[in-house]
């Protein structure tokens, strides 16, 4: 297949930690490295208790790596207006988030978006991603 | 349905109704997710009159029944604390229990069973980010939570805790009673895989005592609150900051089988 280009961009800009996230995000995502994904998404894979988006990342010199994006739950994420069926595998998705800490190809997603601008959606976790199930607008 | 029209055997039916369905348009209306609910008061807009007075049962006593979604968790936001009732100064624990705290903290609770999709236990249970439903019973009050699926039973049919428990579980035992309008509801019983009885991460005793007073302000509104009594862990019992809850109105609880977690794999701590 084909991969559209994307662009992989790893900030170290500072960012507020929250006050005391739920531990599944503290002990696993840094939330003082944010993390922004452009890339193709594989695979919606809808489980509890986070769904996760599956994703391959061109980087500047053309490598493909992989990626998993840990989402909320899929209940809500339903209640925040998503469906299972809201990506599909070939979409070009933009996710924004913070990095694993142990340096893994893995982000707490805060938000993710469509390339072409079409839809936007809470990502819905646990962590510090803002009220969980709140539609974005 | 197809099977009258058709003279299938017996195997092939099922199958043959299940690829019609699969065909079927779906209904616009999400399964579950936003079913209006039957029987509630409402605005002229139609939307559920959360400020309307606190239903009765028919003894008298305010009806608790409903979803119910944590303030902090709603787009809403949680309503100030009510007077008196600001955020209470932390506990003391006994030295084991403040190193195994500090411990814990130190790595974000990492290794917590909860996040191997165990239960939260009682209260944690109350104060994450999905809703729960109280159903009335005969002889209890029923309380489902949606992660987890989880449940208990609150029994009202006037037994008193056991001094013992053989078996201690992950939800405890619970009894409630009245005291005016509040239903008073004493847990004991929880076992040492709960770890916390809060997401900040206060341990506890085979000794420990729950107390949950609910009090429901009015049909769109109910606190909760909790005293912590566990003398072997803290040097005297505590109050936890009020718990306000917001009901929810249609929809439904929905399923949440925690059946892959990949998390724990990834965790690190600090």
């Amino acid at each position: 297949m084909r991969l559209p280009l994307a662009g992989l961009l790893l900030f170290s800009a500072f960012a507020t930690a929250p006050a005391f996230a739920h531990h599944s995000f503290a002990a696993e995502f840094d939330a003082k490295k944010p993390v922004e994904l452009k890339g193709t998404l594989v695979e919606l894979e809808w489980v509890n208790p986070h769904a996760w988006i599956h994703m391959e990342v061109k980087d500047e010199s053309g490598k493909v790596t992989r990626w998993d994006c840990e989402l909320g739950s899929p209940n809500l994420l339903m209640r925040s207006g998503w469906r299972r069926d809201s990506l599909k595998k070939g979409d070009v998705i933009i996710v924004n988030g913070s990095a694993a800490k142990d340096g893994s190809n893995l982000a707490n997603a805060k938000t993710v978006k469509l390339a072409d601008g079409t839809r936007v959606f809470n990502a819905g976790s646990s962590g510090d991603a803002g009220t969980p199930g709140a539609p974005v607008q | 349905m197809c099977v009258d029209k058709v003279r299938f055997n017996s195997l092939l039916a099922p199958a043959f109704c299940l690829a019609f369905c699969c065909l079927t348009p779906a209904p616009a209306r999400a399964q579950w997710l936003d079913y209006p609910t039957r029987g509630i008061p409402r605005n002229p807009d139609g939307k559920a009159n959360l400020s309307a007075p606190a239903p009765k049962l028919p003894d008298g006593k305010p009806d608790l029944s409903g979803l119910w979604l944590g303030d902090q968790w709603s787009p809403a936001g949680r309503r100030p604390n009510p007077p008196g009732n600001a955020r209470p100064s932390p506990p003391e624990m006994f030295p084991w229990a403040q190193k195994v705290f500090e411990e814990r903290r130190a790595s974000q609770i990492k290794d917590d069973p909860e996040a191997r999709c165990m239960p939260q236990g009682v209260p944690k249970a109350s104060t994450l980010p999905y809703p729960f439903e109280l159903i009335n019973a005969s002889g209890k009050l029923v309380m489902l939570y949606e992660m987890y699926s989880l449940r208990r039973e609150i029994f009202t049919d006037g037994r008193e805790l056991p001094k013992e428990f053989i078996s201690p579980s992950w939800m405890g035992y619970s009894v409630g009673k009245w005291e005016g309008d509040e239903f008073v509801v004493t847990t004991a019983g929880i076992n040492d895989q709960v770890w916390n009885v809060d997401l900040a991460g206060h341990p506890h005793s085979d000794v420990l005592r729950v107390t949950e007073r609910f009090r429901r302000v009015d049909f769109g509104h109910m606190d909760i609150q909790v005293t912590i009594d566990d003398p072997k862990t803290y040097t005297k019992p505590w109050i936890m900051p009020v718990m306000r809850y917001t009901f929810l109105p249609d929809t439904d609880l929905l399923e949440f089988v925690c059946e892959k977690n990949i998390d724990p794999q990834h965790m690190v701590g600090k």
